[in-house]
């Protein structure tokens, strides 16, 4: 059954190097939680942990509150799907399915079944005499997830399991993933770089960063009130402006003196301290004429247009030579034509303070400095 | 639950474009290798096979071979008591000394491709084959003076009371064994090295995660994807060490032959060619009927062991 998986004040060295740091997340039980990071946040590190893969060098973790941190993986009750599914190639599909109960000493009619179930349960019955080498990804796909599955784990490590497949199979695996989880009622844990995949699968998101963990939250709290300018420029996309609080007041001044409105400063946020403020690019409008009756409005030039399907995206230059980002659904646009010269504008409620905080190497935003 | 049709999976059905040379045929690179191979190796063994049904010229006689009356003459002659006894003593050299190899080959190879950390296989590896550098001749003759009744092994046994008389085995069988475990060791950890180093550690981790430890690991998922390297290393010690013959001739005296002294005594100091190459032709078939039962008995152990286990589904 499934099970509550607990972080308390992991750290993990490689070398000198702090690959998790300090970490202490509770999992509940039953949960789909994400682990999302860009390369080199130790999401993967963590997963290992948990797995037995990796050994902390501090700190304890613990499966149903009992303490596994030094055990080793085959003596968890946890399975993993691996990232490159990690089929053995000398063994057909079944035989691959039955490894796991085999090394339980399951019965032979017992272990049959069981096998036989998973298979159906991943519709590849029909592969199961087959070499894994003669199957295509998302086939491999759903023979790890079933020789992973089939051994009941209270709690499902998947890492990165969809990164190799295209994007149709990915999406459409990710709502079956989704919809087998809810029903097998397990606990899983899904590793990945994904924000897209993140948001749409999860229960909960945790967003890990150079080893820590920076916010746990579910997706709706994630988009709508991220706890920092990194986590607000993780989950989805953000235009970032740096400049100065005007005093305690929801107002910032941007660096080259135009005073914006501000919707929501993060909690513990000080008066007059250098703050980064966030737009995302669909709170954007653009217009023609000056809107006079919105207080935050620059003028820019359309650098250029991009188009999504059911909207488009504009590329913004202000006269600083800083850029903007803009997304309007495609049947409310009217389309201005790279060069010219158009009003963009946000509602005060959409523009979020954060502590300021380099993020030159994560955002794909407005580049802070201007220059 | 039931998961989406797979006949939406179309990441691996796209094929690859070739565009074909309508006048070269796909094997006319081959050529060279084929061409090589017909001439140095394919019409050397066809003359061996030929002059093999011939006679000893008589005196006064042009060539090395008479070819006018073919017959199995050398044949009867080459099947006696004595190409026997030494057919079985150079099987028993080559099988002990593949199994010796193995035996101390396995664990070096399992260790430099599994636990070395990897900056330093080059160098082992290296390292390993540093010795052929040299001549294959010279290192089996630097043998004589380690194995020698007065030489410096000899001694510390002495001296370590392992021995009371003076080491006795230069020119025996038991010099050659050594000389043959020594020399074709490299040629066993070759290519057990390079079938462990294939192996994606991922594998072990997923047998882990199954809940095999170690040990089972090793038997279900290591050593049977190391299989084709294992093999492959242990024919081609047990070939090479069964067809030496500079080994026997350095280190074994009188007393330690192998088959290929007998060949290479027909045909350099006998001048009898058709005898020796006769005792060649018989020892290919006897070799290849060896290898044959050897590679059968693994066939059947291995499908035994899988029947054992049952079927999966």
């Amino acid at each position: 059954m499934a099970a509550e998986v607990e972080l308390e004040r992991v750290t993990k060295f490689y070398g000198t190097f702090k690959a998790v740091d300090d970490v202490s997340l509770i999992i509940k039980k039953g949960t789909f939680v994400s682990v999302l990071g860009a390369s080199g946040a130790g999401k993967s590190t963590v997963l290992r942990m948990i797995g037995g893969f990796e050994f902390p060098d501090y700190g304890t973790l613990r499966i149903a509150g009992r303490d596994i941190t030094m055990l080793p993986p085959y003596k968890r009750d946890v399975n993993t799907v691996f990232q490159n599914y990690a089929l053995f190639p000398h063994m057909t599909v079944a035989e691959n399915v039955a490894y796991g109960l085999r090394q339980d000493g399951i019965g032979t009619d017992e272990r049959k079944k069981r096998v036989r179930d998973a298979l159906s349960m991943v519709e590849m019955l029909p592969f199961a005499e087959r070499k894994p080498n003669q199957l295509s990804g998302g086939q491999q796909q759903r023979i790890a997830l079933a020789r992973a599955l089939v051994k009941r784990p209270s709690v499902l490590l998947l890492d990165e399991p969809l990164g190799a497949l295209d994007r149709k199979l990915r999406q459409q695996m990710q709502v079956e993933l989704k919809l087998l989880q809810s029903q097998l009622g397990l606990t899983f844990i899904f590793v990945t770089h994904d924000q897209e995949e993140a948001l749409a699968m999860s229960d909960s998101i945790a967003v890990m960063r150079n080893g820590r963990v920076e916010q746990l939250g579910g997706p709706t709290e994630l988009y709508d009130t991220p706890a920092t300018a990194f986590v607000a420029g993780a989950i989805g996309t953000q235009n970032f402006i740096s400049g100065r609080r005007l005093g305690n007041d929801l107002m910032m001044q941007s660096d080259d003196g135009a005073v914006f409105q501000v919707g929501r400063a993060a909690p513990g946020l000080a008066a007059g301290v250098r703050v980064l403020g966030a737009v995302r690019p669909e709170n954007v409008a653009l217009a023609r004429a000056e809107p006079l009756s919105v207080p935050n409005r620059l003028l820019a030039r359309v650098t250029a247009s991009v188009m999504l399907g059911d909207t488009l995206e504009f590329l913004l230059t202000f006269k600083d030579g800083k850029e903007f980002i803009s997304r309007i659904p495609r049947r409310n646009a009217e389309v201005p034509n790279p060069g010219t010269e158009v009003w963009a504008y946000w509602a005060p409620e959409s523009l979020n303070l954060y502590p300021f905080e380099d993020l030159q190497v994560n955002t794909n935003a407005v580049r802070k400095d201007g220059n | 639950m039931r998961l989406g049709k797979t006949e939406t999976d179309v990441t691996s059905s796209i094929p690859i474009q070739r565009t074909r040379n309508r006048f070269l045929p796909r094997w006319a690179m081959a050529w060279p290798a084929l061409g090589w191979w017909l001439v140095f190796f394919v019409i050397p063994l066809a003359w061996i096979v030929v002059y093999s049904f011939g006679a000893k010229p008589a005196p006064g006689m042009q060539g090395p071979v008479s070819l006018s009356q073919l017959s199995f003459d050398n044949y009867t002659s080459a099947l006696s008591d004595i190409f026997f006894r030494v057919f079985v003593i150079t099987m028993k050299t080559a099988g002990i000394g593949t199994i010796l190899c193995a035996i101390v080959g396995f664990p070096v190879a399992y260790a430099l491709a599994l636990h070395v950390p990897a900056r330093w296989r080059t160098l082992l590896v290296f390292l390993l084959i540093l010795p052929y550098w040299t001549s294959f001749l010279l290192r089996t003759f630097a043998w004589r003076i380690i194995l020698a009744p007065q030489g410096t092994f000899s001694h510390a046994l002495e001296y370590l009371g392992v021995i009371t008389q003076p080491l006795a085995i230069l020119d025996t069988n038991t010099a050659v064994q050594l000389g043959i475990i020594y020399n074709y060791l490299p040629v066993m950890i070759l290519p057990m090295y390079v079938s462990l180093d294939r192996i994606d550690g991922s594998l072990l981790r997923a047998s882990m995660d199954l809940g095999a430890g170690p040990f089972r690991t090793f038997w279900q998922v290591t050593l049977p994807l190391a299989a084709p390297g294992i093999l492959g290393g242990l024919l081609l010690t047990f070939i090479l060490a069964a067809g030496d013959y500079v080994v026997p001739t350095i280190l074994g005296g009188t007393k330690g032959l192998m088959v290929g002294n007998l060949v290479a005594t027909q045909i350099l100091s006998a001048q009898n060619l058709p005898l020796g190459a006769a005792m060649a032709v018989l020892l290919i078939i006897l070799l290849a009927l060896v290898i044959a039962v050897a590679g059968l008995a693994i066939f059947t152990v291995s499908r035994s062991l899988k029947l054992m286990r049952g079927a999966a589904l």
